[in-house]
């Protein structure tokens, strides 16, 4: 399953809260955390990080992983964190709406 | 931010920087995960690289890329295209940058809106007005609208000046075609404006150098001074500060130069440009003493009509207002300076015009020959876009297959529509690149054209950024014009069938296309027939005007004029200056002939007067008891018969002996002879209107053109210029070479030189060139049509051939199966040429009809034939077919050499 069309970039930045990420990093936080119900094409990943870095809401850094392997880390910024605190109430209000309007599972 | 980030990526460097560090990121990741985890990295790289790039901009670049690759591919059509826009394009440039300069371009003083010009239209040039028949054309008469002038006289000026409701300021100004003007050794004719003491004020220009003409500067007593232009500024002292205080002097009289104008400043006539401003009055004090105190009633004469008037509005006052508020004034002063009824009925009525653009003039002389040459040049443009439209659609159809490929693996149709676009606009614009260095030469040649020899010529066209701009566009316009055919055509194609298909066949869409492609043939027929037509009647109207009988030999004549009053000449002292000059100038070697004349044949304009005869009763073919005795009077010197070679018939050719004091004689012509119904008036006495002064006719001369070409012959009463007062300050001289006159015309600068060095020489040029300049836009128009429609003939000769070669190719296939089922090759070739047939007739249904009705908007430019002329449409029918014959007989042939194996294997 994937994610609806605008959320990635929402759900992206939820998962680097925790601590800064590599790309293969975010990925693997959006599958496990979904319980393995997200599937992310890193097609698509990839270019929504690159998007979210030059409209300045993540940067990115060099570092060495666990491992001793070098890899690119993603960090929220300050913009970035307010981004996030916007993105998750809107979403609030929408899955909200979108739960009245459905109501309990109908009898079809 | 994010714009930023963009900018800096378009820098290679740093695009390099960033493709680095992601490759080594994606590598990274890759070594992290599975294989098969991540699915294809390459798109995910391109689309992240997308994320910084302007998609439009890569886009554009890759479309350009793509267009310039396919034109290198095509290099045949890409030069064949280019050069055929460069023509259209170039043609247009160089027509609209003389309307430009002619009917456009505002005044180049501070707020040209302001301004007004003051004019007045009247029923018939009214009698309350004497009017001073003016060279700068201030007058024109038409039979439906009456007479539009711009002439006034000098006390009008107050009724402006005092109305300050509505106007800031209202001055004058009045022309002088030719002031003889003399700085240190050197005498030269130039262009003068008197100009009242407020013109500058009121133009709003400031000096460029010293100052420019105050008020009080505008007095008999005070009004020798004068500003010059940069122009003549530069050449007579190096520069305008240093002409600043130095005395010149003008007709004689000796005036200091205040200062100069700035360089564009040229009053408010465009391509009038006086090279010398004095005050008004300084008219009074160049004239002889004797003649002041007339010249100087002027000012004060309510009907004599002379000088022109111009204004600045006040601020927020609209021009309506400005007429309501002062037109009935006008009326008033009118109205107060005539006496009879009869003048009372034809009142000048005033109508004030905007005067941002200048004296309208030049408009009302060029005007309609310049849209009668936009009129072509669009037409060429037409056809060129015609042609493009035409060789793309064939190259987009041999691309179809390409575009069916591009469309099956997703490219969507917007897309493949602007890079088939960009292509047509990329060659536009190269089109119009080529078209302004073709116009930029064309401008000098059309000026050469139509100055033709004319020393102070002084229209001047040029590329400005308006015209670019307006070339731009063009540009761009044709770009879309002829590539948006082609390309929603060629990207409507079934992608299946197309990419199944090995050869264009047969089919209902193949006929679809190759309509779109006949109707811009025929189009471009039609439009070249126009041209053609138009090319016949104006080359015929050329032939009628250089055959019609003049009367006299133009060739192998040099003229040219003196004004010798500016230098002090008066009386007997005159007379004896042009003999003095005559004998000179006789013994020039080569030299066959000299005499002297008021005016160089055929004189424009000219005095006219009843004459009478002794002896002969007055002609009244009406009955009416008014009899029909008008001949044009003329004075001429010695031997003036002999050097125009005007046959003399009876009597003899005026000699140095008809002198002042000697009996005074006179010669008439054959039309005299006719008028007075006699042809026995050798030995009568001859009078002119109520004058006292009788003459003896000695001489019948054959006819000659007197006023104008065009015009018919006239009685003429030829006099000596020492027994009749009645010639001008000026005297042209006519001299006889035995062959090449112009290369004596320094001999005959050197001799007026010698004989008296204040005398400034205008105007020399030969006898032929002064005929040729009175028909010069005639001529400049012909010249032009038929280099146009020459042009229009070889881009549709050029379109017939590609189009018609396209379809042979196309049939290759076919025509080999009809040779192999037995056709002859003949029939072969007759299939291709009648369809060259068809087009070229359909072409002509269309354009014979639009010759025949649009021939009458051109009919005020022909001379001696009618505009449905036809001769010149047989012609111009005869031309194209046989030219679109030539064009086909080649992929003709070319069919019918197809050899019928080959062609079948082919497929």
């Amino acid at each position: 399953m994937e994610p609806l069309h605008g959320l990635l970039d929402m759900l992206v930045l939820r998962s680097l809260v925790l601590g800064p990420l590599h790309g293969y990093g975010i990925a693997k936080a959006l599958h496990n955390g979904s319980d393995e119900t997200l599937d992310i094409e890193f097609g698509s990943l990839y270019p929504a990080l690159k998007r979210l870095e030059v409209k300045g809401w993540i940067v990115s850094k060099w570092e060495t992983s666990e491992h001793n392997r070098r890899a690119k880390y993603y960090r929220l910024t300050t913009a970035g964190k307010k981004q996030l605190r916007q993105e998750h109430s809107e979403w609030l209000e929408f899955a909200k709406a979108i739960a009245r309007v459905m109501g309990p599972a109908p009898e079809v | 931010m994010s714009l930023w980030t963009k900018l800096k990526y378009l820098l290679p460097s740093n695009r390099r920087a960033e493709e680095r560090d992601m490759q080594e990121e994606l590598s990274s990741i890759q070594e992290l995960a599975g294989t098969r985890e991540l699915g294809n990295l390459t798109l995910a790289a391109e689309n992240a690289r997308a994320v910084r790039t302007f998609a439009w901009l890569e886009h554009l670049a890759q479309d350009v890329r793509y267009a310039l690759r396919s034109m290198m591919h095509a290099k045949a059509f890409t030069a064949l295209a280019v050069l055929s826009l460069a023509l259209g394009i170039g043609a247009n440039t160089a027509i609209y940058s003389f309307m430009d300069s002619i009917l456009l371009r505002p005044l180049p003083v501070r707020d040209p809106e302001s301004l007004v010009i003051m004019k007045w239209r009247a029923k018939r040039f009214t009698s309350a007005a004497r009017g001073f028949s003016n060279f700068t054309g201030g007058t024109f008469s038409d039979p439906q609208t009456g007479v539009t002038a711009s002439i006034f006289p000098y006390p009008a000026l107050r009724v402006f000046q005092d109305n300050t409701d509505v106007l800031s300021s209202a001055f004058c100004y009045f022309p002088a075609d030719r002031l003889t003007v003399r700085v240190g050794d050197e005498t030269e004719a130039i262009k003068g404006q008197f100009v009242s003491g407020n013109y500058f004020q009121g133009m709003n220009v400031s000096p460029a150098a010293g100052r420019l003409i105050f008020p009080e500067d505008d007095d008999v007593t005070t009004a020798a001074v004068a500003v010059l232009s940069q122009r003549f500024s530069q050449r007579r002292f190096g520069d305008p500060a240093a002409a600043v205080g130095q005395s010149i002097r003008i007709d004689g009289v000796p005036f200091t130069v205040i200062g100069g104008v700035p360089g564009g400043f040229f009053g408010a006539e465009p391509g009038w440009i006086p090279d010398v401003f004095v005050p008004m009055r300084a008219q009074v004090i160049i004239q002889q003493p004797a003649s002041q105190a007339s010249v100087l009633a002027q000012y004060e004469n309510q009907n004599f009509y002379w000088i022109e008037i111009m204004g600045r509005l006040k601020a927020g006052v609209s021009l309506e207002q400005a007429q309501a508020v002062l037109a009935p004034q006008f009326a008033r002063f009118a109205e107060g300076s005539v006496s009879t009824e009869k003048q009372r009925e034809a009142l000048p009525i005033l109508a004030i015009q905007s005067g941002a653009t200048g004296l309208d003039s030049l408009r009302y002389r060029y005007s309609k020959s310049l849209y009668v040459l936009m009129a072509m040049v669009m037409s060429i443009l037409l056809i060129a876009c015609a042609n493009i439209a035409n060789l793309l659609l064939a190259r987009t159809s041999a691309r179809r297959r390409e575009i069916a490929v591009r469309l099956s693996i997703g490219a969507s149709r917007l897309r493949l529509i602007r890079q088939l676009l960009t292509e047509s606009v990329l060659l536009a614009s190269l089109g119009g690149v080529l078209g302004i260095a073709l116009a930029w030469w064309g401008i000098s040649v059309l000026t050469l054209l139509l100055a033709n020899g004319r020393e102070n010529f002084t229209l001047h066209a040029g590329l400005n950024w308006n015209v670019l701009g307006v070339t731009l566009l063009l540009s761009v316009f044709t770009g879309l014009l002829f590539g948006l055919a082609p390309a929603l055509r060629a990207t409507r194609v079934d992608v299946m069938s197309s990419l199944k298909e090995v050869r264009v066949g047969f089919g209902e869409r193949a006929r679809s296309r190759f309509g779109f492609s006949r109707l811009m043939i025929v189009t471009q027929i039609a439009f070249s027939l126009l041209l053609l037509v138009a090319a016949g009647l104006f080359g015929r109207t050329l032939t009628n005007l250089h055959s019609i009988e003049l009367g006299f030999n133009r060739e192998d004549i040099l003229l040219f004029t003196i004004r010798p009053r500016t230098a002090g000449y008066e009386g007997p002292a005159l007379y004896s200056l042009y003999e003095r000059l005559r004998e000179r100038l006789t013994q020039i070697p080569g030299v066959n002939a000299v005499s002297l004349s008021s005016r160089p044949l055929p004189v424009g304009a000219g005095t006219a007067a009843p004459v009478t005869v002794s002896g002969i009763p007055l002609p009244d073919p009406d009955g009416n008891g008014r009899p029909q005795n008008i001949a044009a009077l003329f004075t001429v010197g010695p031997r003036f018969f002999e050097t125009m070679q005007i046959p003399v018939t009876q009597g003899r050719d005026f000699e140095v002996r008809d002198r002042a004091g000697a009996p005074r004689v006179a010669v008439v012509n054959q039309q005299l002879l006719k008028m007075l119904n006699s042809q026995d008036l050798l030995g009568r006495t001859l009078t002119v209107a109520m004058g006292q002064e009788i003459y003896e006719i000695v001489g019948v001369v054959q006819d000659a053109r007197f006023f104008n070409m065009k015009d018919e012959f006239r009685p003429v009463v030829y006099f000596p210029y020492e027994q009749n007062t009645r010639w001008s300050g000026e005297m042209t001289f006519e001299l006889r070479f035995s062959g090449r006159p112009l290369d004596h015309a320094g001999t005959v600068r050197q001799v007026v030189r010698e004989v008296d060095s204040r005398l400034a020489v205008s105007d020399l040029k030969t006898q032929a060139t002064h005929i040729d300049q009175a028909i010069s836009q005639e001529i400049a128009l012909a010249r032009l049509c038929s280099i146009f429609a020459g042009l229009a003939l070889v881009i549709a000769c050029v379109g017939l051939y590609g189009t018609v070669s396209f379809n042979v190719a196309r049939r290759t296939g076919e025509i080999g199966i009809r040779m192999a089922l037995g056709a002859q090759r003949s029939r072969i070739t007759w299939m291709v040429q009648r369809e060259v047939l068809l087009l070229s007739i359909a072409g002509l249904a269309i354009g014979v009809p639009s010759a025949l009705g649009g021939s009458r908007y051109i009919k005020s430019f022909l001379y001696g034939i009618q505009p449905n002329d036809p001769l010149s449409i047989t012609l111009a029918v005869m031309i194209l077919l046989l030219c679109g014959l030539i064009a086909g007989f080649v992929p003709a042939h070319r069919a019918s050499k197809i050899d019928p194996m080959v062609a079948v294997r082919h497929e």
